[in-house]
């Protein structure tokens, strides 16, 4: 069975990938287990100095998913490329660096450095709804995603994918200018803004009033867009959102993903990034797919 | 360090309601998982709440492998815990986060330890009353101050009369009969665990008489593990310093006190 697929001309052993945020750099997970069954991981949004991020609380729960308002807290691109890129990139998965910022330059610097970095992909993270400056600003409208994207091509000696909020009226025009501005892959979708409130205190919950939803709650309006967004581009499509079984991985390759990646899942099942490859393969072995490329964009609608 | 936690399925061998909404679980543990240590806390799926539910090791028997788990009624995913029923599996990552360093402040002699705890912070602290006596050989002299709000929801005042000088405060502030025995004696260390304010407060004291203390904290989590950083408190190494901030569930549970920064 070929589980591989080609990722803007880096290669992934399996279309799984962990999602930014809920991975931390990786080292938690493989104290679990062995994190060379990704394909992929997407390490913690970067920028380019270090971030605190909000104060607490920073979660709240829904009947199926949550809500988070971490707000990058990150240790900076310096660090990560000193203290934590050496280890990971010796762990047999194709390293995505996420990257965030307030303002154009701390995008293209934070670009730059990674650039001379082994890290394989740079995934630019236009689309964080929990910071007050530049994250989701960038990503609301094609202009801006344009401005951005085509400011950090110019610094970009790896493959940039771009990664979109769901946040926007038409997730196709968003898509399309990111693929013009010199993208060679699209991902989606981040979290969808959302609020939660205690009624008794009539208070919010997460101290930044608002946060991001994710997980299985998001999982039908990030099929929608996956399926929208990889019909309007060229690139390949990197689909999530509440992918929590191998079957949902399955759904968004089907949609049009190339790949797939899985946030929250990770956060209610510990031991989710090799339970999910295992499903994968079963869905496949049990459908007759003997390889993953089969999936990508069957969808049929005759 | 390298943890040593591991994603086991756990059955439940009693449930007893040991207070008004406070329940004794006991869980016997899959042959995989490690030793746990008193402070350190188990992530437990519940069926029917989206993310799981933190819970500190109550007590631990390595002979039998049984470890005990006290739940307080607090909400939807505890009021389904405590309904859990003998012969019932769930999933548990354990042991998670870091325990009281107990061992780093006996130091091989007779420790002179005090345990605070408000509510259903006891928990823990039975089983750290349970490890320094074990390592004592029996004879730790433990003292323990604990908080209730009302009698009815006191338990565990029984068990930690056991280990050593056990008082029992209903109502009012547990610390109160803390700053009076601090008057007459400084213990080795004091380890704590309860709501904020009441550890607030004990920080002062603690500061004043000079004594170390160390305390498991709380903050709703994700994944437990410390992957997602949404378990975040401020603390501060020392008065003055920037206040960072570090995950519960990874850089705590338990921290020296004078470290935490109460909002
Ligand atoms: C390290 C640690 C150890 C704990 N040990 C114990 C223990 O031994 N016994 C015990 O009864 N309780 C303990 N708690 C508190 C327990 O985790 C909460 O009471 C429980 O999560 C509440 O869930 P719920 O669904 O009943 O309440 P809800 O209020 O419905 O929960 C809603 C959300 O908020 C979270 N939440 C609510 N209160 C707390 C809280 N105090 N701490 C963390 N998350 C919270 C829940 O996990 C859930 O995600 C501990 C908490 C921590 C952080
Ligand atoms: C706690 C948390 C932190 C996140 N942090 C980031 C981040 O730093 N950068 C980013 O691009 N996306 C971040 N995300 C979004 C996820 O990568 C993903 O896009 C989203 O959660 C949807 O996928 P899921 O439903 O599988 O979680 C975060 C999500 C969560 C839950
Ligand atoms: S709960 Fe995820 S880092 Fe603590």
């Amino acid at each position: 069975m070929n589980m591989s697929v080609d990722l803007c001309g880096v290669k992934l052993k399996n279309p799984l990938i962990a999602a930014s945020g809920t991975f931390g750099f990786g080292r938690e997970y493989d104290e679990l287990y062995d994190i060379s069954c990704w394909g992929g991981i997407s390490v913690k949004g970067l920028t380019n100095e270090p971030r605190t991020g909000n104060p607490p609380h920073r979660i709240a729960e829904t009947s199926s998913g949550i809500l988070n308002s971490v707000g990058l807290q990150n240790p900076g691109v310096d660090a990560f490329i000193r203290e934590e890129l050496p280890w990971l990139s010796r762990m047999g998965v194709v390293v995505i660096a996420n990257v965030a910022g307030a303002t154009t330059d701390d995008y293209t610097e934070a670009v730059r450095k990674l650039s001379d970095s082994p890290v394989d992909i740079i995934e630019l993270n236009i689309s964080c709804p929990n910071v007050k400056e530049g994250g989701v600003h960038f990503g609301i409208c094609p202009k801006s995603v344009s401005k951005v994207t085509g400011a950090v091509r110019k610094r970009c000696l790896k493959p940039l994918m771009v990664k979109l909020s769901p946040n926007v009226s038409d997730i196709a025009s968003v898509a399309r200018a990111a693929e013009d501005a010199g993208a060679d892959a699209i991902s989606l979708i981040n979290t969808i803004t959302g609020m939660a409130i205690d009624a008794r205190t009539r208070r919010p919950i997460l101290a930044n009033i608002t946060g991001g939803l994710s997980g299985p709650a998001i999982k039908p309006v990030a099929l929608r867009m996956t399926w929208q967004a990889s019909k309007a581009v060229a690139v390949p499509v990197v689909g999530m959102g509440g992918i929590d079984t191998g079957t949902d991985a399955a759904e968004f390759l089907i949609a049009g993903a190339r790949a797939v990646m899985i946030g929250t899942a990770n956060i209610t099942d510990p031991t989710a990034g090799p339970r999910i490859r295992a499903e994968l393969e079963n869905f496949m072995s049990e459908n007759g797919v003997d390889d993953a490329n089969e999936l990508v964009g069957s969808l049929r609608t005759d | 360090m390298k943890s040593a936690a591991r994603d086991i399925v756990s059955r439940v061998i009693s449930n007893e309601r040991i207070a008004d909404r406070i329940h004794d679980i006991r869980f016997a543990l899959h042959s995989a998982a490690e030793p746990p240590l008193p402070g350190q806390f188990a992530h437990v799926s519940v069926p029917g709440v989206f993310l799981r539910r933190p819970i500190s090791i109550a007590g631990f028997d390595p002979a039998s492998r049984i470890a005990r788990l006290i739940v307080r009624v607090a909400g939807r995913g505890t009021d389904i815990l405590s309904h859990m029923k003998t012969g019932d599996e769930t999933r548990m990552t354990m042991p998670l986060g870091n325990p009281y360093p107990i061992r780093e402040l006996t130091g091989g002699e007779i420790p002179d330890i005090w345990l605070v705890g408000g509510g259903i912070g006891a928990a823990p602290l039975l089983y750290a009353a349970d490890y320094i006596s074990r390592l004592a050989g029996g004879r730790a002299g433990i003292k323990t101050f604990l908080g209730f709000r009302d009698a009815a929801a006191a338990f565990g005042a029984s068990e930690f009369e056991a280990y050593g000088e056990t008082s029992l405060d209903i109502g009012g502030f547990v610390t109160d009969a803390l700053t009076e025995s601090l008057g007459k004696k400084i213990p080795d260390a004091i380890l704590a665990c309860g709501p904020a304010p009441m550890l607030s407060s004990l920080q002062k004291i603690c500061a004043r008489s000079g004594v170390r203390a160390y305390a498991s904290l709380e903050e709703r989590m994700g994944c437990g593990v410390g992957a997602c950083l949404v378990c975040n408190c401020g603390i501060s190494k020392d008065a003055g310093d920037e206040v960072s901030y570090k995950r519960v569930c990874r850089d705590g549970p338990v921290f020296p006190l004078p470290e935490v920064v109460f909002k």
